[in-house]
């Protein structure tokens, strides 16, 4: 059952890659390094728990220099001897954009996140703990993130960008009646291009 | 360029998909233990072993428990498993984790330091620790080692701090050294002003292990060894300092998210490995003579014994658990069967209990190897606790 529904996860991914819904709107893509820590105490964690996540913007609208945007993106975790996770996630982004091609990125984010463990789980049946794993676990992933972006060709209203984001999350529920909530961080080194111009 | 870019990405995701470890497997001679921890015909032998039983089958991977008394001596008993995925059974002399049971460790052997005229628990500690040493931490200055005995010296307990649960959390093979312990506690406000009331704290145990190896010039478990181990005949006990994993110890699970799917946390570290606030390794049977050697031989004096007893109780009360008063590494609680002297100790994956009820002079230990989430209601809830103490004790 673990394996179907992460396969579902993946089929539900590679559809979303491979439609035309991508087709004239920029990629986004970034790797992440995911840590368990209170926000804005620490920067870069170790050991590195890898991440991988790829979306779009849509085009919202631009006023002055903001821009302000809907996004959208799905992503692997991999939070090494603990969970992995895969997820979706819906976002609503401001940017500042400055006049040197750097842009001062903020998003606020709700998503859905299913957890397995990384390790061989023991299920109780009720008398006693046989090796099975369960279905994973259900959560909601509420975020922020800051960060910096920058257009490699600041004239080019598709430029590419890169950007750097610091990513602060909350996985609820987590332990119910132990732990309510988990604080994580992604730390996000990324891209956003246009493959069809 | 498309198709590629599906293609790769599609082949990280399977990657890192099929990446689930599986927990080692160990024949049975790694778990081999042939002690005998049992005197023979214990009259109650049929009701302790129903007990594990049913504890065990509400959802413990396994469970060890000794009862002692004077009039049948030891009687040790376990059931479940020692490790799930190797599907061995656990046996009464298997080795443990037994976590914070250690504090009693420490303070017998601060009191047994005392006798020996290194130290007085009126002693500020600053007269052993470095300004260094204890930086930052609020209230030390003024503490004496009695205080941090009792816990009433006020001074924050690093494993309340969330930097710190979700950082240990984050590197769950971390070893955390004494200093870095003590830096999650640096800079926090102390709880009260010292001596004005108590409230549990692990630094003040790890600043006790540094005291010891201060006036002893030794590291603070192998005092232990020669103090405790050794001469009451702890076969079963060590430290974890030297040897994190020893071979045999049975594996050790956690209910992280309560819904009884347990993963193998034998390998995490914990945060008290290496520190005089955790990291006991021993079993159900060694935990119980040396609780009964405490209270009914002569490991401490008459004087010194009393004098771990001082009770204090907290000024908050004690919630919906037992009515329970602090004593020097030691805890006084109010059962329906009268008074018993107890502490208990977490690990991750492992708990223990050890408890000594003067009136009735039965000894009662046992340990588990899992904890947090649903587990800890089946044996470490005030619920599970009277079951075995009304078991043992009841009519």
């Amino acid at each position: 059952m673990k394996y179907f529904s992460l396969q579902l996860y993946v089929a539900v991914f590679l559809l979303l890659l491979s439609s035309n819904l991508f087709a004239q709107q920029p990629i986004t893509i970034s790797v992440f390094n995911e840590a368990t820590t209170i926000p804005f105490t620490t920067f870069l964690n170790t050991p590195m728990h890898p991440g991988l996540q790829i979306g779009t913007e849509f085009e919202g609208k631009m006023k002055n220099h903001f821009r302000i945007y809907p996004a959208v993106s799905v992503g692997y975790l991999f939070h090494r001897n603990l969970f992995q996770g895969l997820y979706a996630n819906a976002e609503f982004g401001v940017d500042y954009k400055t006049g040197a091609g750097i842009n001062i990125k903020t998003k606020i984010g709700l998503g859905y996140l299913h957890t397995f463990a990384t390790q061989q789980e023991f299920q109780f049946n009720g008398t006693s703990y046989e090796n099975k794993g369960d279905r994973g676990n259900a959560r909601i992933m509420p975020s922020l993130t800051i960060g910096l972006g920058y257009d490699l060709h600041k004239n080019d209203p598709q430029s590419t960008e890169i950007f750097f984001l610091y990513q602060s999350w909350i996985e609820y529920p987590y332990s119910p009646g132990f732990i309510p909530l988990m604080s994580h961080t992604n730390v996000h080194l990324g891209t956003k291009f246009y493959p069809i111009k | 360029m498309y198709k590629k870019l599906e293609i790769t990405i599609m082949l990280v995701v399977l990657a890192l998909m099929i990446s689930c470890e599986q927990d080692l497997t160990f024949p049975e001679s790694y778990y081999d233990c042939n002690e005998l921890v049992n005197s023979p015909n214990h009259p109650k032998e049929d009701e302790y072993s129903n007990l594990i039983s049913e504890i065990v089958g509400s959802g413990v991977p396994g469970m060890m428990l000794t009862i002692h008394n004077n009039q049948n001596g030891y009687w040790s008993g376990a059931q479940g498993f020692a490790d799930l995925s190797s599907g061995i059974r656990l046996s009464p002399c298997n080795i443990t984790r037994v976590g914070s049971t250690v504090k009693t460790f420490t303070a017998v052997t601060i009191l047994m330091l005392q006798e020996e005229g290194l130290l007085d628990l009126d002693d500020q500690i600053t007269d052993y620790l470095s300004n260094n040493q204890i930086k930052g931490l609020e209230n030390a200055k003024e503490s004496t080692i009695k205080q941090l005995l009792l816990h009433s010296s006020g001074i924050y307990n690093y494993i309340q701090s969330l930097k710190f649960q979700t950082a240990s959390l984050n590197d769950l093979t971390k070893s955390w050294g004494p200093d870095e312990l003590l830096e999650q506690a640096r800079g926090k406000d102390a709880y009260f002003a010292p001596g004005t009331d108590v409230l549990y704290s692990n630094t003040g145990y790890v600043l006790l292990g540094m005291i010891i190896e201060k006036v002893t010039g030794k590291p603070f478990y192998e005092v232990f060894e020669e103090k405790l181990f050794i001469p009451y005949d702890l076969t079963f006990t060590q430290f974890a300092a030297t040897d994190p994993v020893p071979d045999g110890i049975i594996r050790g699970y956690v209910d992280l998210y309560s819904n009884l799917n347990l993963i193998n946390a034998t390998y995490y570290s914990g945060w008290d490995y290496y520190t005089a606030d955790g990291g006991l390794i021993s079993n159900a049977y060694d935990l119980n003579k040396f609780m009964t050697n405490l209270f009914q031989g002569d490991i401490l004096s008459q004087e010194s014994l009393k004098e771990m007893m001082t009770w204090v109780a907290p000024k908050d009360g004690y919630g919906d658990g037992f009515q329970t008063f602090y004593g020097m590494g030691i805890f006084r609680i109010e059962t329906d069967f009268g008074t018993a002297y107890m502490h208990s100790g977490d690990a991750i994956g492992y708990f223990a209990s050890m408890a000594y009820f003067p009136k009735q002079d039965v000894t009662i230990t046992w340990a588990v190897n899992g904890n947090y989430g649903k587990v800890d209601e089946f044996t470490q809830s005030k619920a599970a606790m009277e079951k075995i103490y009304g078991t043992v004790l009841g009519e």
